[in-house]
């Protein structure tokens, strides 16, 4: 199964590499910025539409 | 403004023609530029989100999710709620905008609106049935609405309190026609205890070293042997404090996740080098605060932005008690002026962000209070200038750049209010006139000698104390002191005092929601001189007030155990040092206060019924009743003579001036035996934000002349828009008849002012002297707009040319298109004073 660990979007924690985050560049009609979410290294990323592999 | 038109002009060009946010827009530096024109708009026009403004539902999500994993938990609600706090703020999406040194935001992207599920189910429903706010795919989203909305049916803090409240009570006051909001302790205006956690002293870190402390020495005691009441009620104190310290755990870790977003940016992303080190700057600061007290300007301020974010996260803040230039000011100070680590421009862009931050704030808001508070979130009435503790001079240089910043990104909140005193030096007060000549309708004035006494004369707060007064919400004094800060002011001790004057003509009967809200007076046909008629007029005022009043006291009373503030309660020493909830009122001194909208319809009422019913005897009661009843309708002439040959408030007519000051002082008595949970008393605030336009079809007519429908006056103590005949030295005359310590807490004064009278040095100094009777006269505030009505005319015509015209609306400002046509035509309609 694909998950978010096979992800270029995701930063494991350097003290629990199960853990991490999904880190994005948005660009808004108004601005541009990078938003941060928390995952697991686990998580399924088969529908993700933002998944790039890495 | 095309930008190549922008481009052509020179910045000299533009302020000569008064086009001041064009020549903003040239001299900021390119990181404000970008960032001010980053900002999602989220006040709301006309009562609707702008497009593109989407409702949060991440954080809903976050937290529905965990009340239901703690559903059948055995933690005590308390705990529960600071865990579903700490979930959020752990899970919720976090961004850093390019260029942004700061960071921070209640929503989970710029675009969202913050919605707190836990409030009320009646919020929940407007979500729910508001489609312009709904993310897409819109069916999703309101799957997932629904889905939160079912939950918290019954859980919600209003729905656990409604049940027990004094029904009747509750029903008048949700009819809206007496009131404006609902008591929620998580829903209203929340002071802070500045003193304690703004000082530098101590920051998250060394509140939970104490917290933990004390938890194993109370865990101590209660194993001791002995058992005591003290033992019990150690139980709920040990709660308490574990809670404050779950909150405030969760607090360094989301500064945690921004330091590491940033790293993450500068190491993986970041290309250019100076951005680079700007991002590992932002890293380092979010590593230190809030978990260490700052060192730097920038550390001060991303604190302060920290403590604010998760306090909205906690609840729903309607207002922003702040004092930024006097908890910021010394770290300004060391950086600027000491170790000349930051130039002053470098300070004016940190702070000018600072003001973005808090403008881009939002928190979903009911349609009655969107259309209360036109294109704006909340009011956020940043104070500044005034005194130390000592009574010495606290304007600093901080006070001026702030100024100087609030020029250069034009937003229309937060807003400044200066607190006026005698030794403020020149400089400051032309920086004063500066911001208000270039028309952004701040900072207000306010005398602060006379607010200190106030202060001390309704609650007894200490002079020490009273002299660190920041404003609450538009217009009311709170210290942020151990006992003195007000840890929720809720927003329906709020009445709509026209209601007033027209349930004396109604027996108390309100003909628009169709029930008996007020008192029965008698039938106003049988009162035979105006001492009868005035003397219903009292009753009415009392039992408004009362309604309003005993419903916050009940919720007051219950909100420690049914909607606790644990984050908030860990930034309280009080509530450290007692192990109680900061909403315990026997912890607070007591600030309450009524705010007074649609005050002077009945001074002006008033008046027109002794002079034209009972004096001149023009008219029968029953000729005036009958045309009431019918709206004024068939009776043009006899209402144009109420408008026109009734003595009218700021003429300095003492025989409407007298009304004023005798209503004024019936409402103080009366306001002495209202006493809130603290025991402490209850006096009334006149001032409006847009509640004149909100109203407008709420209120009917009136013996003023106005007509249901028609646009109230522009409230607190403002003459009504037009009627001010005499010129500005007679309106400062009949508001100097009203004393301003004793006779209420605060009383707005709305000013229009010629733009062309203010140009250069003459108009300064003409200013100057405006102000000097106004302070002589001891008016505890006024507020200006410089706007002229040719430039609110072409914004009307052509609102994409005039974008960023401000204008003071109330106890507020709003960029001019933002506002509705209503109110839009009720600031034009206000008189422009010509001085000299
Ligand atoms: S983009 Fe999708 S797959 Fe990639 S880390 Fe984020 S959530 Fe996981």
């Amino acid at each position: 199964m694909t998950t978010c660990e096979n992800c270029k979007r995701f930063f494991p924690l350097e003290d629990n590499p199960e853990k991490g985050d999904c880190v994005q560049r948005v660009v808004d009609p108004r601005q541009a910025y990078y938003k941060s979410k928390p995952v697991n290294a686990g998580d399924d990323a088969v529908s993700c539409s933002s998944f790039q592999k890495k | 403004m095309a930008k190549a038109a922008i481009a052509d002009r020179s910045v000299k060009e533009f302020e000569e023609k008064q086009e001041w946010w064009w020549a903003a827009e040239k001299k900021r530096s390119s990181r404000l530029d970008y960032l001010r024109k980053a900002i999602w708009k989220k006040g709301a026009i006309g009562g609707l989100y702008a497009p593109g403004v989407k409702t949060d539902l991440e954080r809903a999500v976050l937290q529905t999710q965990k009340a239901r994993e703690l559903e059948f938990s055995p933690d005590p609600y308390v705990i529960k709620f600071a865990k579903m706090l700490a979930h959020v703020l752990d899970n919720k999406s976090i961004f850093i905008t390019d260029h942004a040194q700061l960071v921070g935001y209640t929503g989970s992207l710029p675009h969202t609106i913050a919605w707190d599920p836990s409030c009320a189910s009646i919020l929940n429903e407007e979500v729910y049935n508001d489609p312009t706010a709904i993310p897409d795919p819109a069916e999703k989203s309101q799957q997932i609405i629904r889905d939160v909305n079912n939950y918290w049916i019954g859980k919600s803090d209003l729905d656990k309190m409604m049940p027990i409240f004094d029904m009747e009570d509750l029903m008048k006051m949700l009819s809206g026609s007496i009131g404006w909001g609902v008591p929620l302790a998580r829903g209203g205006y929340s002071s802070k205890d500045y003193e304690y956690i703004m000082t530098g002293k101590r920051a998250f870190q060394a509140i939970i070293d104490e917290l933990s402390q004390k938890i194993d020495e109370a865990d101590e005691q209660t194993h001791a042997p002995g058992a005591t009441p003290d033992t019990t009620r150690m139980y709920d104190k040990i709660n308490n404090w574990e809670a404050m310290k779950i909150t405030l755990e969760a607090g360094i870790r989301i500064a945690k996740r921004y330091a590491r977003l940033a790293g993450i940016m500068a190491e993986h992303f970041e290309e250019d080098t100076i951005r680079r080190e700007e991002l590992l700057k932002i890293a380092e600061t979010c590593e230190r605060v809030p978990a260490y007290p700052p060192r730097t300007l920038q550390e001060s301020l991303q604190y302060d932005i920290f403590i604010q974010m998760m306090s909205r996260t906690e609840a729903i803040e309607g207002a922003w008690p702040s004092r930024p230039d006097y908890y910021h000011g010394p770290y300004y100070n060391k950086d600027v002026n000491i170790d000349k680590s930051l130039t002053k421009e470098e300070a004016i862009d940190l702070l000018g962000e600072f003001l973005i931050r808090a403008a881009e704030v939002c928190q979903f808001k009911p349609k009655w209070s969107r259309e209360g508070l036109q294109g704006i979130d909340g009011t956020w009435v940043w104070t500044i200038g005034g005194v130390d503790k000592d009574g010495r001079d606290a304007c600093n240089d901080m006070t001026i750049a702030l100024m100087q910043a609030a020029r250069l990104v034009r937003v229309a909140n937060p807003t400044f209010g200066f607190r006026w005193h005698p030794k403020v030096k020149d400089e400051v007060m032309r920086e004063i006139f500066e911001c208000l000549r270039q028309g952004l309708g701040y900072p207000n004035l306010r005398h602060d000698p006379i607010l200190i006494a106030n202060t001390m004369h309704w609650y007894g707060h200490p002079i020490e104390e009273a002299r660190l007064w920041c404003n609450q919400a538009c217009l009311s004094p709170c210290p942020p002191t151990k006992h003195g800060f007000q840890p929720m002011r809720m927003a329906n001790a709020t009445a709509n005092c026209a209601k007033i004057i027209e349930y004396v003509m109604t027996n108390g009967y309100d003909p628009v929601v169709n029930m008996q809200v007020g008192a029965e007076t008698g039938d106003v046909t049988s009162f035979k001189n105006f001492e009868e008629f005035f003397e219903a007029w009292e009753k009415q005022m009392k039992t408004i007030f009362s309604i309003l009043v005993r419903a916050v006291n009940r919720a007051r009373t219950l909100a420690p155990n049914l909607t606790p503030r644990p984050y908030l309660s860990a930034l309280s020493e009080r509530s450290i040092e007692s192990g109680m909830d900061t909403l315990t009122p026997s912890l607070e001194r007591g600030n309450a206060w009524i705010t007074a909208f649609t005050w002077v319809e009945n001074i002006d009422s008033l008046a027109a019924v002794k002079k034209l019913v009972f004096e001149d005897k023009k008219y029968t009661m029953a000729e005036l009743k009958n045309a009431i009843d019918k709206n004024w309708e068939g009776y043009e002439q006899m209402r144009l003579d109420f408008v026109r040959n009734a003595p009218k408030w700021g003429n300095d007519d003492n025989y409407v001036d007298d009304i004023m000051v005798r209503c004024l002082k019936a409402a103080a008595k009366f306001s002495k035996e209202l006493k809130c949970p603290s025991g402490n008393n209850w006096p009334i605030l006149p001032e409006n934000v847009s509640g004149n336009i909100h109203y407008a079809n709420i209120v009917g007519a009136l013996p003023n002349g106005r007509r249901l429908g028609d646009a109230l006056y522009d409230g607190g103590i403002s003459p009504g828009p037009g009627l001010d005949k005499k010129g500005p030295t007679a309106v400062l005359k009949s508001c100097g008849k009203i004393n301003h310590i004793t006779d209420g807490r605060a009383f707005l004064l709305n000013q229009r002012l010629s733009p062309s009278q203010l140009a250069g040095e003459k108009g300064y100094q003409l200013w100057k002297a405006y102000m000097r009777t106004w302070a002589d006269l001891e008016l505890d505030h006024i507020q200006f707009n410089v706007v002229d009505d040719s430039t609110l005319r072409a914004a009307q015509k052509d609102p994409e040319k005039y974008q960023e015209v401000i204008v003071r609306v109330a106890g507020y400002s709003a960029h001019f298109v933002d506002i509705s046509r209503k109110t839009q035509d009720n600031i034009i309609q206000r008189t422009v004073q010509g001085l000299g």
